[in-house]
């Protein structure tokens, strides 16, 4: 019989595997503008973009979300700081599109009363289901610690956006493995950066990635729905 | 839904630091004039005599800091309400100079209140923050669905005398703006929270500060913004040597807000742009000439 470490190991696995069809394949969030304008256009520039957005972005938004959702603070609260806190209008939509995903996946393969809960203020237009929540509820349901469940959550996030990255370029597939090793260091610091952030620190970003994902609404060909 | 926890909570290190400069000012309609009916200042902080800069009953303050700078742990606090109606053009003598605050930070924490119908202008001059300068901002708007805000805002790296920019510790901006209809619960509609933290890492390449020195910022709050209002306002910041991005927030209680952000390498050039935003919107809507600041 699986103990419980490894119960709740597979099913990190299941929920953060790329093929989990949450429409991460559709979002760049915001690195597909510097494609436009040249400035990403290899293995090491697009590292640089990826290193900005793991410090700022997924450190200050979806982390610091996933670690106050674990220190039992109101989803419905937080729902409402992300939806305020994410400006672009892109990121915002694609925070929910694929965070209502995961609920409803969430709601046939890992059920509990608090997903149901998050699932209820979203039907009944309380709340705007966003990603880091939906997963971080699901994640904390299954008694997943937290350092695992946003190292995990991060590091799906990452992989999502160096796949990305890897069609839209194009980089070789051995790029994007290399890629994904350098930046399992950057998730890493993340996670031990979030551990020191306050409530201050919410949604703190920097202003070039912000004005990247704004850009992206008025660019003219797109990949990308973000 | 409460959002008190974030918004309202004092640092630790600030809950009981002394208040270097203090200002209230409630703004209301007399005729068709709209007035302060009620001032109060200490320290640091007071306001010029009030002026009429055209003939729409809009009054304008000038906010001066005699002090002439942030320094370590001052605090400075503002409260400003305008009343149903009434129309608040608030600005500021001279740049906000944040000088050296070793081991410590200087805080500026400002209210807002907007009643029905209410207007406020807010466009202060711009932030410099020199070597060694940790600075604070947190400003918390609370307007109705009927306000219009718009505030505009320019923050500038003081040179260091080797030459180079971003010496300062860190620079937080932090705009809360919600939505207060009926008498429930105020609703959260913008939360802008700028970091900038050269001492952290590189803060001045792709992702930050995008190879520029300065930022500025607008936020309008109006139930007549809309994506259409962006298209346009986004083809007016073409005409600058700046690299700007528009979104809209979402919509709370029928009201919308607009958020441009640009990234420029002079101070002149970005007022320019934010300045031509701000009278693209006076003039539409309140038929208002530009925006001049003469300043006394």
């Amino acid at each position: 019989m699986l103990n419980t470490a490894t119960k709740h190991q597979l099913a990190l696995q299941q929920l953060t595997d790329s093929a989990l069809p949450t429409g991460a394949f559709a979002h760049s969030l915001g690195f597909e503008t510097y494609i436009e304008r040249e400035l990403v256009s290899d293995e090491r520039s697009f590292g640089l973009w990826l290193d900005a957005f793991i410090s700022q972005q997924l450190t200050h938004s979806d982390g610091l979300a996933v670690r106050l959702l674990y220190e039992r603070w109101d989803v419905a609260e937080l729902d409402s700081l992300l939806s305020a806190s994410l400006l672009p209008r892109q990121v915002r939509a694609a925070s929910c599109k694929m965070g209502c995903r995961l609920l409803e996946i969430g709601a046939e393969v890992f059920p509990s009363a608090e997903l149901e809960l998050y699932r209820d203020l979203v039907t009944t237009h309380r709340a705007a289901g966003h990603q880091p929540l939906a997963f971080a509820v699901v994640a904390r349901s299954l008694g997943v610690p937290l350092e695992e469940a946003l190292g995990a959550y991060l590091f799906a996030a990452v992989t999502s956006l160096t796949q990305n990255a890897v069609r839209a370029i194009p980089l070789g597939q051995n790029a994007g493995q290399r890629l994904l090793r350098q930046a399992a260091d950057g998730v890493a610091a993340a996670v031990e950066q979030i551990r020191h952030l306050t409530p201050d620190d919410f949604g703190a970003v920097s202003p070039g990635l912000e004005i990247s994902q704004m850009r992206h609404e008025r660019q003219r060909a797109r990949m990308f729905m973000s | 839904m409460s959002t008190s926890s974030v918004a309202d909570a004092p640092s630790p290190a600030t809950a009981t630091r002394p208040v270097r400069g203090r200002l209230e000012l409630d703004i209301g309609v007399r005729g068709s004039r709209s007035v302060a009916s009620r001032q109060f200042h200490e320290g640091a902080l007071r306001v010029l005599r009030p002026h009429y800069l055209d003939n729409s009953g809009q009054v304008s303050y000038v906010v001066v800091n005699p002090g002439g700078a942030y320094l370590g742990a001052d605090l400075f606090v503002l409260d400003v309400e305008v009343g149903d109606g009434a129309d608040l053009l608030l600005t500021t003598q001279s740049a906000t100079k944040v000088y050296r605050t070793p081991g410590s930070f200087a805080e500026q924490r400002m209210t807002v209140r907007l009643g029905e119908g209410a207007r406020l202008e807010l466009v202060p001059d711009q932030l410099i923050a020199y070597r060694e300068a940790s600075y604070r901002q947190r400003t918390h708007i609370t307007v109705r669905p009927s306000s219009c805000l718009l505030m505009a805002e320019v923050v500038t790296p003081g040179w260091s005398p080797d030459g180079a920019a971003f010496r300062y510790e860190e620079v937080r901006l932090r705009n809360e703006i919600q939505v207060q209809s009926g008498t429930g619960e105020p609703e959260l509609l913008a939360l802008d929270n700028l970091l900038i933290r050269p001492p952290g890492g590189d803060v001045t390449g792709l992702g930050f500060m995008e190879g520029f020195s300065h930022l500025g910022s607008v936020i309008v709050v109006d139930c007549r913004v809309d994506q259409a209002l962006a298209d346009e306002l986004h083809r007016l910041t073409g005409a600058y040597k700046a690299l700007s991005g528009i979104s809209l927030t979402q919509t709370v209680a029928g009201t919308t807000g607009l958020v441009l952000r640009a990234l420029s390498n002079s101070t002149g050039e970005l007022n320019r742009l934010l300045t031509a935003c701000a009278n693209l919107l006076r003039e539409r809507w309140y038929g208002q000439g530009p925006l001049n600041l003469r300043k006394h």
